[in-house]
């Protein structure tokens, strides 16, 4: 039995607040460029920032030597998923296809922003029906 | 699932960080699996009874509705 006592490098801590700060400062610059009308530099500020987070986020846990990541972190964010994803599915399934049936009769009008929220709850569930079965294949 | 992790882990004079750099995970998993608020894989539950030299029961119990 033996323990390692010491702890270098970067806490979790800090990968946490460096990756939400990053993606911070890049969902504020996106909503001051909307507001200043500056809207090329605020979307290039959110790229930026949802980029270099998303890349640190993804990248620091591999290279660094603390455990910033492990079975846990997996676990809630497979519940969360799961989560998120019934609760869409309950709604959706019990919405979507009496609406396009109602839309084919002429009841309801699927154009415009509703019309493409729809098309693409559809497409998020299509999207996770098929990497459900590529998951199940795998395992 | 109940446990005597903090028991085991206090016994051996370790703190949750010395435990969770053992067995390769973070100080917030060995909190939770102490705090019985999230149940270990069987793999990390067979490297902490390796770590404690123990068997897998002598820290894990299956709670008395589940048994």
């Amino acid at each position: 039995m033996e323990a390692n006592q010491t702890h270098s490098g970067l806490t979790r801590q800090t990968y946490r607040r460096l990756v939400y700060a990053i993606i911070g400062v890049g969902i504020l610059g996106l909503f001051a460029g909307f507001i200043l009308d500056q809207h090329i530099a605020g979307t290039v500020i959110y790229l930026l920032g949802a980029w270099i987070g998303g890349a640190i986020a993804f990248i620091t846990p591999k290279l660094s030597s603390a455990k910033l990541q492990d079975e846990r972190d997996q676990e809630l964010h497979n519940r969360a998923s799961g989560l998120a994803m019934g609760i869409s599915m309950v709604l959706g399934l019990s919405l979507i296809p009496a609406l396009y049936v109602l839309d084919a009769g002429g009841y309801v009008n699927l154009s415009g922003a509703p019309g493409g929220a729809i098309l693409t709850a559809s497409a998020l569930f299509l999207l996770y029906g098929v990497c459900f079965g590529v998951v199940q294949r795998r395992n | 699932m109940k446990n005597d992790l903090s028991a085991q882990r206090e016994e051996q004079d370790l703190s949750q960080g010395d435990l969770a750099q053992a067995v390769d995970v973070t100080r917030q998993t060995i909190n939770a699996i102490e705090r019985e608020r999230y149940d270990p894989s069987l793999e990390l539950a067979f490297e902490l009874a390796d770590f404690f030299d123990c068997s897998i029961e002598d820290i894990f119990q299956p709670d008395q509705d589940e048994a």
